[in-house]
């Protein structure tokens, strides 16, 4: 069983992630899969090259085909196209809604043990998709969320604070999007609760600025959205998936029955291992996070209704 | 997909030290600790396990109550066996060992059957091969901690004389793990720098010297044993094996024509990977190291005829 990862686009964020991971050593091969096959081999050899002068083992190759995916234990899929300034996610969703599914059947097809990890957005919508048309079990389609906004949440957190970098635990929930929860509630820095440190007022505001995190870097940046922290937290997945770390991160997946919902997708804390997203744990929620959770759910839910109507999961049902 | 287990049977300074030395790392998900000695395994294994609250991983560690709890495990370490005591040569532990270690492999046969066994109880190459023989698994599957070892001592020997930085020093140590162990250290690096380059032939000897008596050394201080390095050492072999990273260790092996001998096991470069031992490399020896090679070769045959004679291996 080799340890092979391949990471689907080339641009920052898939680049960043393939990256991380020969930095890591986290895995021996890292295809890297992109349109432009010979972006994907200069990259490819400049971060084999970068993986030799790290003492690391990891090789990252350019995969031509989606035959270069067999074999691989994670399939991550970045492809999609970038949310450019003034554009909200919603406003992708059926493009790159298109790009996933063309994918997902390549998966399903070529790698179909692999653990799909979705980063494409609109994020739930996406994790939907990917699940739908590779039909894998719920464990082996996971997004990529609440880790990056709990990132977000706990750099906002130090910002306030001035200290505690690296100490801090956030926890978000819900849609990736403009309807996260976040859970200060959950939230500490080495184990001392946020609501001991800072009052109502300023977690009300890490809160708010949280929300806007990813909208604030597309709009400093002009031109794509963030990749950095984006690439960061697909790596702790795909180490804490190789590893079998068992470690407990918010991540979007399918939810059956938990949390009051079924056949839709939002984040939750999942215990992540070998088998990918191994149990989905079910916190105590106030009635402010249940309402805001609903709320969560149901702008996901809007967003696969679109899809429905338009017939996009047609052949997912006949079948 | 089962999770990442390691098995570690005996855990006395070196199992123990391999157990911290992974927890810490955060290699794997879960190790189990054996011992004939219940309490000792059970004592040490909650020590490291409130350790790991400090790891990057939060590894859990469990103490076996019975030698059957080492079970489904990816690579199972057997450390049992009895400590060489300061006047005891590797061979005087022969007989003894050997039927220690072929009870622990008959175990770990029957629970955990697609484990990669790396045995490290001495005289390391004999018990090496009674592994081997006693599974009778494939040879890829059997791997003896010896040149990992070895060779981080003769690292630190160079590091000694020569000052440089001792996680840019190369280490290749072949031969048997013991006596007539056959360090190379006009074989490897410093950075990029041929250490012929580095230092003298008298110098080249001395590390020679030092290299192959650098676990007596310890024994002579200590009165038993080093288990630091052999406990760090096992965990790079775990690390390599856990995380497919095909890297060259210099491990004792089943030899299969190479370097010219078959049915022996002996310490030569091998590349570790997802598979254990996924390839020997077959390194150009010179006339000098060849020789040196059979007498090694044959202190090994020795010790496995000595079992032969004694029908060690009989009934299998």
């Amino acid at each position: 069983m080799a340890n092979k990862v391949t990471v689907i686009g080339t641009g920052n964020f898939g680049s960043t992630v393939a990256f991380i991971l020969a930095m890591r050593g986290s895995c021996h091969e890292v295809v890297l899969r992109g349109r432009n096959l010979d972006i994907a081999k200069g990259k490819a050899l400049d971060m084999s090259q970068a993986a030799n002068a790290a003492r690391e083992h990891t090789v990252v190759r350019a995969g031509a085909g989606p035959e270069d995916m067999a074999g691989s234990k994670i399939v991550v899929i970045t492809a999609g196209a970038p949310r450019t300034p003034g554009m909200s996610r919603d406003d992708l969703l059926t493009k790159n809604a298109k790009i996933v599914k063309a994918y997902a059947l390549e998966i399903k097809e070529h790698a179909p043990d692999a653990i799909v990890v979705v980063v494409s957005n609109p994020l739930d919508v996406m994790t939907y998709v990917a699940k739908k048309f590779t039909g894998f079990p719920r464990e082996r389609v996971l997004g990529m969320a609440g880790i990056l906004d709990a990132a977000r949440m706990a750099h906002f957190i130090y910002e306030k604070l001035g200290y505690g970098a690296g100490q801090i635990r956030a926890t978000v929930m819900g849609g990736h999007g403009d309807t996260m929860v976040p859970l200060p509630k959950f939230t500490t820095v080495a184990g001392v609760p946020i609501d001991d440190l800072l009052d109502s007022e300023e977690i009300g505001e890490i809160v708010q600025k949280t929300r806007n995190g990813g909208a604030q870097i597309v709009n400093l940046l002009g031109d794509g959205s963030a990749y950095y922290a984006p690439a960061k937290s697909t790596a702790v997945m795909v180490d804490a998936i190789l590893k079998d770390t068992k470690q407990i991160h918010s991540c979007a997946v399918m939810l059956k029955g938990e949390y009051g919902y079924k056949d839709m997708v939002s984040g939750v804390p999942v215990m992540i291992g070998n088998d990918g997203a191994e149990q989905v744990i079910e916190m105590t929620l106030k009635t402010l996070q249940k309402t805001r959770f609903k709320n969560s759910v149901a702008s996901v839910k809007e967003m696969v209704d679109i899809l429905y109507k338009s017939g996009f999961f047609d052949e997912c049902e006949k079948k | 997909m089962k999770a990442r287990k390691v098995g570690i049977v005996g855990a006395g300074a070196v199992g123990a030290t391999a157990a911290y030395t992974l927890s810490m790392m955060g290699t794997c998900h879960e190790i189990v600790l054996f011992d004939i000695a219940e309490g000792v395994a059970k004592g040490k294994a909650l020590d490291i396990a409130q350790a790991s609250y400090y790891s990057t991983q939060g590894t859990i560690i469990t103490a076996a109550e019975n030698a059957s709890d080492i079970k489904d495990c990816d690579i199972v370490v057997i450390t049992a066996g009895v400590p060489r005591k300061g006047d005891m040569t590797r061979a005087d532990l022969l007989m003894i060992n050997a039927k220690i270690t072929k009870q622990v492999v008959e175990n770990i046969k029957e629970n955990s059957p697609d484990a990669i066994i790396i045995c490290v109880s001495n005289p390391l190459d004999v018990m090496t091969y009674v592994t081997k023989r006693i599974t009778g698994w494939e040879n890829n599957r059997v791997i003896g901690l010896a040149g990992a070892l070895d060779g981080s001592r003769m690292a630190y020997q160079i590091q000694k004389l020569t000052g440089y930085s001792a996680n840019q020093i190369g280490s290749l140590v072949i031969g048997d793990h013991g006596e007539n162990m056959i360090p190379l250290p006009q074989k490897v690096s410093v950075g990029d720098i041929p250490l012929t380059e580095l230092v003298s032939k008298e110098d080249m000897q001395g590390i020679i010297e030092r290299t192959k008596f650098g676990g007596a050394e310890i024994v002579k201080h200590l009165g038993t044993s080093g288990y630091y390095g052999p406990g760090r050492a096992i965990a790079h072999m775990v690390e390599a094996i856990l995380n497919d990273s095909k890297a060259i260790v210099s491990c004792c092996t089943i030899l299969n024509g190479e370097y010219g001998y078959s049915d022996v096991a002996v310490g030569v470069p091998i590349v570790l990977g997802a598979n254990g031992v996924e390839k020997i490399i077959e390194l150009e020896l010179d006339d000098d190291t060849k020789e040196k090679f059979a007498i090694s070769v044959k202190s090994i045959q020795d010790g496995i005829n000595i079992l032969k004679e004694n029908n060690f291996f009989q009934g299998e």
